[in-house]
């Protein structure tokens, strides 16, 4: 049979020459900030340095200023840390599962997508780190715990320890990747420089780059390599954070189905962070040209399969503790949907589940505003879902006796405000000083050249 | 294909020619390489596909690098954990081998670990790039921004100049210069004349 290929839209719309996206992209970096930004900026500086009060409200005074107690020993601190973590999983799924499947739709978001996840992990890191009490004690982590018998290294049967070797892989890894994308662009600011300090800086971090073909050359090499390793890497970071509940003897963590239940709901979550930042930037930095329609429409159906593949876990998770005929099992999951806290359950449920599937109407999956409520909606059910996961199960364990309920303080809830006004704070930044689409990468997909 | 070196030194002569159309830019390098002219580079502000075999360069080494890097970071995350958990203090929990599957995660994030960075690494020192550096050819401030620029080396006596600046200028070019121990020579108002 004969298919008649149907001509795609354009990926950039607005008949850009090479020197219109050199320009616009280049604008708000070679101009004076906008009200917009530095009323934007400000505001992220402010809940900043909340993070910075309630982090040394913490060390001033112990892990004990935080809700937990002896039966809730994670809280909100590893419901944050997941959080971002899943947050930071766009980004490189962008980048390097697009790139191998040449989705060249990917071009004009991977920028902006990987920046989110360096700073999302960034954000995540702050919670495990400060959990674990005195930061300056941290030697320990990484040499040998001296004792009258020998040496005691750290463990690497324990999953929390994969998962710091996974979360600084990833982290540095998702940094190389991003900084190497950006060096032609970084090239061509440089180029363009007018102000002693841009062609100093631009100069510094553009590494004598100049366009030569057979420096393309071997980064087109290089960018398929980082690709190809990125790719298990990203859906390892996760499997490996679920591991630190899977390998755990608690009800309601102790499930095979967690790995990829949770790559699945981390590419939701980050692919809904992704479009909560682009839609706001597409619209105040004027990029509809670059960001278009059509991009948005690719990332809600993303959202919506994602979605859908969560729920199926939540729901293949009630069965399998039914089907498992273990008492404990099977109270964890009735007490999460009738328990103390049936409003965290159901506010998931809708929210990751029932909400995403409006994205089946094309109306909803073209219209940015509802793309962004939605979007708002889905970083909150995600975050519901790591809270339902970790304070319900710990709650209400094995002994009756030891049952508790868990509420943050104010020092926590400030915490996490704070790590949204770091991820602000190095956004806003970002936008700023770097070309938050990659230029080199939209050149190459303007008109004719196929 | 002659040395980049070459280039750099700044007795010898070049003829550059500039142009703004990709396609143009890479049909004409093609033809500039079959007429067995040294193409000494070209530069673009993207990745032109096609255009390193329109060049006749070969095939780049950085893969096999990478490969030994990764090689690098299996080993030594293999060693690393043998070392700590099985050698130096063997802990035994549920009577499990303590070398086994749980060594497999920081293992795999070991072998990314080095692979990244050894690639990275390497394609750093392969460009001879380094934080700070003055970029050494520029020809045109716009190589980065919408200009495409090939650069042919012209000591050889047996080219003839204008018939290449022809060649250049009916391929697409918009303008083409030689550099010569005296500085730049403008050939495009030779165009115009002609």
């Amino acid at each position: 049979m004969i298919h008649d290929s149907v001509i795609r839209p354009k990926l950039v719309t607005g008949e850009k020459t090479l020197h219109d996206v050199t320009t616009e992209i280049c604008r708000p970096i070679e101009n004076k900030p906008s009200t917009s930004w530095k009323v934007g900026f400000t505001l992220a500086v402010i809940f900043f340095g909340l993070l910075a009060l309630t982090l040394t409200i913490t060390m001033l005074y112990g892990i004990g200023t935080w809700g937990l107690n002896k039966t809730v020993q994670w809280g909100w601190d590893i419901t944050n840390f997941v959080f971002w973590v899943g947050i930071g999983h766009a980004g490189t799924l962008i980048s390097a599962i697009l790139l191998l499947f040449r989705q060249k739709w990917r071009m004009s978001i991977n920028r902006s997508a990987e920046a989110m996840t360096i700073f999302a992990v960034l954000c995540a890191a702050i919670f495990p780190l400060f959990h674990m009490g005195r930061l300056w004690v941290g030697m320990y982590w990484v040499l040998p715990l001296p004792n009258a018998f020998g040496s005691l290294w750290g463990n690497f049967h324990s999953p929390l320890l994969w998962d710091v070797f996974a979360i600084t892989t990833y982290f540095s890894v998702s940094l190389v990747f991003w900084y190497l994308g950006m060096i032609p662009d970084i090239a061509t600011v440089r180029d363009r420089a007018t102000t002693a300090g841009r062609k100093f800086w631009y100069n510094f971090f553009s590494m004598g780059w100049t366009g030569s073909v057979r420096t393309w050359n071997r980064y087109e090499v290089v960018s398929l390599i980082l690709a190809g390793i990125s790719t298990p890497l990203v859906l390892s970071v996760h499997t490996i954070v679920s591991m630190d509940f899977a390998t755990s003897v608690v009800p309601g963590w102790h499930t095979t189905i967690f790995p990829p239940y949770f790559v699945a709901g981390a590419i939701f979550s980050g692919f809904g962070m992704v479009l909560t930042l682009l839609i706001i930037a597409r619209k105040v930095m004027n990029y509809q040209d670059y960001i278009t329609i059509g991009h948005l429409e690719a990332m809600c159906k993303v959202v919506m399969l994602t979605g859908t593949m969560v729920g199926l876990a939540y729901i293949t998770e009630f069965f399998v503790a039914a089907y498992s005929g273990v008492v404990y099992e099977q109270y964890a999951f009735i007490n999460r949907a009738t328990g103390p806290y049936w409003w965290a359950y159901w506010s998931m449920m809708t929210c990751n589940l029932v909400a995403p599937q409006v994205f089946w109407f094309k109306w909803a999956r073209t219209t940015p505003w509802f793309i962004f409520m939605l979007s708002i909606v889905v970083n909150v059910g995600m975050w519901f879902e790591r809270f339902v996961i970790i304070v319900t199960s710990l709650h209400r364990e094995y002994l009756p006796s030891g049952w508790v309920m868990y509420s943050p303080t104010w020092v926590e809830i400030g915490i996490f405000l704070g790590t949204f006004g770091l991820f602000f704070t190095c956004f806003f930044l970002f936008a700023k000083f770097l070309p938050v689409i990659n230029m080199s990468e939209v050149k190459s997909i303007l008109k004719n050249r196929e | 294909m002659i040395d980049k070196k070459l280039f750099l030194d700044k007795n010898k002569t070049v003829i550059f020619g500039i142009f703004e159309n990709p396609d143009q830019f890479l049909s004409t390098v093609g033809k500039v390489h079959s007429k067995g002219l040294d193409i000494i580079d070209c530069y673009s502000p993207f990745p032109i596909h096609g255009i390193e075999k329109a060049m006749g360069l070969k095939r780049s080494l950085l893969p096999v690098g990478a490969f030994l890097a990764g090689l690098l970071g299996f080993i030594g995350a293999g060693t690393l954990q043998w070392y700590t958990m099985s050698y130096d203090w063997p802990i035994v929990i549920g009577n499990k081998p303590s070398f086994g599957v749980s060594y497999v995660p920081v293992w795999f994030e070991g072998t990314i670990l080095f692979t990244a960075f050894g690639i990275a690494i390497l394609f750093f020192i392969r460009n001879k790039m380094l934080h700070g550096k003055m970029p050494s050819e520029r020809i045109d401030m716009r190589q980065t921004d919408d200009r495409m620029i090939v650069a042919i080396a012209s000591d050889n006596p047996a080219i003839d100049k204008e018939e290449l600046t022809n060649l250049l200028f009916d391929g697409g070019a918009v303008e083409v210069k030689e550099r010569t121990n005296h500085g730049y020579e403008d050939f495009t108002d030779a165009n115009i004349t002609k």
